[in-house]
């Protein structure tokens, strides 16, 4: 998608100064913390659906874990505004200064590999393959003038945790403040995106790793 | 107590052993090799199969109330659904391959013929979702069932409390399937002294061993891989097989080798149901045409059998029928699915 605009093109996932005790909140909202549906990217482009699995979030320093997230798999689900506050809520302790925020980007191998879970990894949360086995890590949906596809469509549904179509990506950034913004460059990642080639994605496959990876790489601290 | 000792020290071996015992009750045959299924994820106890045998059964699970697991999965056929070629579902529709049967899945490592679903508890979202087969989604299931007095009573029983997820769902069907166990036959019964071959079951052991033992190995006469068997393409169906799943090339027409247990319930064979009859399939494999051959087929050569060795290796293939299981009452409907009326 090579046109987008500006002002609605970054996802931000804030770990706010909030403080609640001695944890401090974060969560996960849009720029402007106000979301409508669909969201608009440009007059003819916008997307429906953004949903990705977080797991094992962890704060580190000299590679040595300083803090570690009580619930191992998050889903940020953005899907028609209804911005889920109670499962993209993250505590965590005031005195944590590290040098890295890490996380993996889907569920991971093991989880995928095992069966049904509960809670975000419920497969009524829309995450869940049932043509075929295993969690879609990433999922995007919307409408762009460039995808030929009926309505003009685009449907990427990232999934696949084996050997070399596995989509778990590793996302690590540094850090040096003990609060932590994370960004997600949504307009990088749409801008990368040929939809005239690929607007349909919903299975493992080489062009869903590739993706996986560009998304990794849109992630990013400020 | 004695099972929350036993998990709470962790000791995964033990609970294998539990759960083995617990399922096959003392049958198990020494011979088999280690199951596939992870026991400690879904702790299984009698509650939980009761539970799914339920839902097995229950026509709740399609969009309309029409279809459920047993619409295509009778216990009668080994689970398998006779007289269907290709399985149906919801509104007379038409699937595009033949259900197989059902037992020994804890022996299996990926389900469907092309080996889409690699664990037994999210194997029910398929046919769940599939406008072909029950039409629904588990999010109406989750939602039908939550509503339901009856399913509420029996999750309670079960779980102790009222939740009712898919997890707990999908596990408990897992559960009941999981505990359809077949190694009563005949050929288990030899295996285990209690029981001799005729001579001519003798000598179709023999020649299964020589032709067919490569992909159907013994015990569980699977192998948990996927062969292109030769057949011809159906050109309706255009059925790529293990490819759809894999995206390699290589993979086109492959399907998973069936076993070849309680094969006179579980007819018509193949994974579109093409023949119905064994003397079909034999004299399929007798006259592979080298084109086919050549297809990455599995097969190398025609396997040529006289009338007689066909007879004799029909023979032996009976010895792997389990009337025990098929006609087992434990496994069939449950009575608490009929309707309540005022008779008596």
């Amino acid at each position: 998608m090579k046109k987008t605009s500006p002002a609605l093109c970054f996802v931000f996932l804030l770990f706010s100064n909030l403080c609640y005790g001695q944890n401090r909140i974060g969560f996960f909202l849009f720029k402007d913390s106000v979301i409508s549906t669909p969201i608009r990217l440009s007059s003819d482009d916008s997307l429906s659906v953004l949903r990705f699995y977080i797991s094992d979030l962890q704060i580190t320093k000299n590679k040595k874990v300083l803090w570690k997230d009580s619930v191992r798999h998050r889903l940020i689900d953005f899907e028609k505004g209804s911005f889920n506050q109670k499962s993209a809520r993250i505590l965590f302790p005031l005195n944590v200064l590290g040098d890295h925020v890490s996380f993996l980007l889907g569920v991971g191998e093991k989880t995928a590999a095992r069966g049904i879970g509960e809670g975000d990894l419920d497969p009524i949360k829309g995450m869940y393959w049932t043509w075929q086995s295993g969690y879609i890590n990433f999922k995007m949906e919307g409408v762009s003038s460039n995808s030929p596809s009926r309505k003009n469509k685009f449907l990427l549904h990232l999934g696949g945790y084996k050997k070399t179509l596995n989509t778990n990506q590793k996302v690590s950034l540094s850090i040096s403040n003990p609060e932590i913004n994370i960004s997600f460059d949504l307009n990088k990642f749409l801008y990368e995106i040929n939809f005239k080639e690929r607007h349909t994605i919903m299975s493992p496959c080489q062009e869903a790793v590739d993706l996986s990876l560009l998304a990794k790489a849109c992630f990013y601290v400020h | 107590m004695f099972i929350k000792g036993l998990i709470t020290t962790g000791t995964i071996f033990l609970l294998f052993s539990f759960i083995r015992i617990w399922v096959l009750q003392d049958r198990l045959p020494e011979y088999l090799p280690q199951p596939f299924y992870q026991i400690p994820t879904n702790p299984i106890n009698n509650d939980t199969v009761q539970l799914g045998r339920l839902l097995f059964y229950d026509n709740i699970l399609s969009v309309n109330n029409t279809v459920s697991c047993a619409s295509c999965h009778s216990p009668f056929n080994a689970f398998a659904h006779t007289d269907h070629d290709l399985s149906h579902g919801v509104f007379d529709s038409i699937g595009t391959r033949n259900a197989p049967g059902l037992f020994n899945l804890a022996w299996q490592e990926e389900f469907m013929w092309d080996g889409a679903i690699h664990h037994i508890e999210a194997q029910a979202l398929a046919p769940l979702h599939d406008q072909r087969e029950m039409g629904s989604s588990i999010n109406d299931l989750i939602e039908k069932l939550q509503k339901s007095d009856f399913y509420k009573v029996e999750f309670l029983k079960v779980y102790k409390d009222s939740i009712i997820n898919s997890s707990r769902a999908l596990k408990a069907l897992a559960a009941f399937e999981l505990s359809l166990v077949s190694f009563d036959s005949k050929y288990d019964k030899m295996r285990g002294g209690r029981a001799s071959f005729t001579a001519q079951e003798k000598a179709g052991y023999v020649l299964f061993k020589n032709h067919c033992s490569r992909c159907h190995k013994e015990p569980l006469f699977s192998s948990n891989t996927y062969e292109d068997n030769g057949l011809p393409i159906d050109s309706l169906l255009n059925d790529m097989g293990r490819e759809v799943v894999s995206g390699r090339k290589e993979d086109r027409y492959k399907f998973n080798v069936p076993t070849l247990r309680n094969l006179s319930f579980t007819y018509p064979y193949m994974h579109d149901g093409r023949f119905k009859k064994l003397r079909q399939v034999l004299d399929h494999y007798g006259t592979i045409d080298n084109q086919v051959l050549m297809r990455n087929s599995g097969i190398k050569a025609p396997i040529f059998l006289s009338l007689d060795d066909g007879a004799d290796l029909v023979s032996f293939l009976l010895t792997l029928n389990d009337k025990s299981f098929v006609f087992n009452p434990d496994n069939a409907f449950p009575k608490k699915l009929l309707p309540k009326t005022k008779d008596k």
